[in-house]
């Protein structure tokens, strides 16, 4: 993605905290998890990741949108949705090839029940087709398919946003109360089961990020607005923050009391129970009235590996899913022991952080390449702009 | 209530720095001192928080006591090779022990590869004709592996838990079996804890069976993963038998 001269860098280094986030939240067990978001607030990694998806998604291809017209623009959000959908078919062929290795080499009658995996080896041929048409979702293979979507239907959004916020935010938001009130639910497979992120409630923070990526609501106003709002968004996000924190300790040591637990729980996530988004737009006010774009954090060496972890969010994400699948083949078959733990996190996080560096690398160079080539491009290839 | 994944990894993680160090002080530890008898668990997977009123009413006045034990294939035993050899006969017959002069039956209604909501649609033909005074519900497994939405499946045990409540039956829940190959390709720790929660907000007391086994793996007790063919029965009668044993110890705990 070619860099904007004015690149909103929070975008990228709050994306780039939510990766690595979903990294240490998806091995099972990690102790490292108490020091994710998901420990202190009611929303999670997931939240931050779908919401900056939108925004950013309404940057870049506004942007496309506004200099080549809706056809190229519609033309490159497909194209993008396609990688996303190869990227998911690929991890889901190494989670098969894992669940294969696994269930042909162990064979204790104990477990045979549990060792079918989802129905996986006993009819894969339609396994696999589900998996093709996105309805098979092993575990943590599930944020792709929603972010597919997404993508698939954001042409519309994106000409709509464009027209008239309103006309697509309404019913987006209409849509996503009917889910909260009716339960509706996406069905996948196998019989019975359903999106693990229900892709009629999440659109609606996908196109809310959209909506305010876009800019056209943001600066009429918003400023005579913040000024009610944040004192209501810092308690709510107090509040929130003191409940799931007790919620978290009490977990580990029973004595402490879960505040607010019998009546609030359980939170859907599936359907992003509005416990979870209230919490998550408070949060976001908050941030966006303290953190500036060009505040200096943001340009320093420290903060920059989790910057390049957010510009190249599809390869982190998939990278991510693969390390922490990794990670918890090593902490199960190796050790549990901190130390193990330890280094599986540090290794992952270097590995993502690594890996964006070169991806960035690589891109930068294959940029000044294409300038420098340009020139014989130029003659030969424009056809009228 | 215990909300047993996370405080076993912590506990765990302490304990590991704290034997790491003192093996590095002391050089290697002696394994366990006094050598572990089979079966036996750390003090914190036998914290049992709830009571079982109705169960303790009935023992207490000497009356015929009926429990039903409704779960997956781990609980008919088949992999034992009999009924006989399944945790809930082992409890019938350590329960009977225990108290000679009350008649108590448990009765096995386990079926394989069922989720809680379908086990909980034979609540009113498999258990609730029972006249049980506590029904045991081994659960989890099932929805883990086929992936049932975790928020339904926390919302069909409560269902199950009030349905329950209502009749005055005690309630046990029990959780999923261990091995280190399940593990690394199911995901269990979402379901483990929404089970243990739900048994926490309900007063409800969660048999830690999956600790249990990750104790007994890890201590070399038993080994789940390598085992020969001919001895697979073998090992499934004694892991189900310390399964009574310890399921029994805590119902013995709850009385009182």
């Amino acid at each position: 993605m070619p860099a904007a001269q004015s690149r909103d860098l929070r975008l990228d280094f709050f994306r780039g905290i939510a990766l690595i986030f979903i990294f240490v939240d998806h091995i099972p067990e990690n102790i490292f998890s108490y020091f994710t978001i998901q420990a202190v607030q009611f929303y999670d990694a997931a939240e931050v990741f779908i919401f900056i998806s939108g925004y950013t998604a309404a940057l870049v291809y506004g942007r496309t949108l506004a200099l080549q017209g809706p056809s190229y623009a519609t033309a490159r959000i497909i194209s993008r949705a396609w990688q996303l959908y190869v990227a998911h078919i690929f991890l889901f062929v190494i989670f098969v090839a894992e669940v294969s290795y696994t269930v042909r080499t162990f064979n204790n009658p104990m477990y045979n029940d549990e060792m079918r995996v989802g129905d996986f080896l006993e009819e894969p041929h339609l396994a696999i087709v589900k998996a093709l048409l996105l309805e098979f979702q092993p575990t943590f293979l599930d944020i792709l398919p929603l972010y597919i979507i997404l993508l698939v239907i954001f042409p519309i959004v994106l000409l709509g946003l464009q027209l008239q916020p309103m006309l697509v935010l309404v019913p987006s938001f209409l849509l996503y109360v009917l889910v909260q009130i009716l339960g509706i639910s996406v069905p996948a497979y196998p019989e019975g089961h359903v999106w693990y992120f229900n892709p009629l409630a999440w659109q609606f923070l996908f196109i809310a990020g959209a909506a305010l990526g876009l800019g056209r609501l943001r600066e009429t106003r918003w400023a005579r607005f913040e000024r009610a709002v944040l004192p209501a968004a810092a308690i709510v996000l107090g509040v929130g923050f003191l409940v799931k924190l007790s919620w978290t300790i009490h977990g580990v040591w029973d004595p402490f009391p879960g505040l607010f637990l019998r009546e609030l729980w359980p939170v859907s996530k599936n359907n992003l129970s509005l416990t979870r988004l209230i919490p998550f737009f408070a949060m976001l006010a908050i941030v966006a009235a303290i953190v500036s774009p060009d505040v200096a954090f943001l340009r320093s060496p420290l903060t920059k590996p989790l910057v390049l972890c957010g510009q190249q969010s599809l390869e982190i994400f998939c990278l991510g899913i693969l390390l922490s699948a990794l990670g918890h083949f090593v902490i199960s078959e190796y050790s549990a022991s901190f130390v193990t733990q330890f280094f599986v996190n540090l290794f992952g996080i270097m590995g993502m952080c690594l890996t964006a560096k070169m991806i960035d690398w690589y891109k930068t160079i294959g940029r000044a390449v294409l300038n420098t080539n340009q020139a014989e491009f130029i003659s030969g290839d424009r056809d009228g702009r | 209530m215990t909300f047993w994944p996370f405080r076993g990894i912590l506990g765990k993680a302490v304990l590991l720095l704290a034997g790491g160090f003192a093996e590095a002080v002391l050089g290697p530890l002696p394994l366990a001192l006094g050598g572990p008898t089979e079966c036996s668990v750390p003090d914190e997977l036998m914290q049992i928080d709830e009571k079982l009123p109705h169960l303790a009413e009935r023992l207490h006045a000497n009356e015929p006591v009926k429990i039903v034990v409704i779960g997956g294939a781990s609980t008919t035993g088949l992999a034992a090779g009999s009924s006989d050899l399944a945790y809930p006969h082992r409890l019938q017959e350590i329960l009977a022990r225990w108290y000679p002069s009350v008649p108590i039956a448990v009765a096995n209604r386990g079926v394989p590869r069922q989720t809680a909501q379908q086990m909980l649609e034979r609540f009113p033909t498999d258990v609730i004709p029972e006249d049980p005074v506590l029904v045991i519900w081994e659960t989890g497994t099932t929805d883990a592996v086929r992936g049932v939405g975790v928020d339904e499946f926390a919302s069909t045990l409560q269902t199950g838990i009030d349905d329950l409540k209502a009749r005055g039956i005690d309630i046990m829940l029990v959780d999923m079996q261990f091995s280190h190959s399940t593990v690394t390709v199911i995901d269990f720790e979402r379901y483990l804890n929404a089970l243990h929660r739900v048994g926490d907000v309900n007063d409800v007391n969660v048999f830690p069976r999956f600790g249990m086994m990750r104790y007994w793996s890890e201590q070399n007790v038993f080994n789940f993963d390598g085992v020969a063919k001919d001895e697979r029965a073998d090992l499934a009668a004694k892991v189900y038998d310390c399964i009574a044993k310890k399921l029994a110890e805590t119902i013995r705990i709850a009385l009182w």
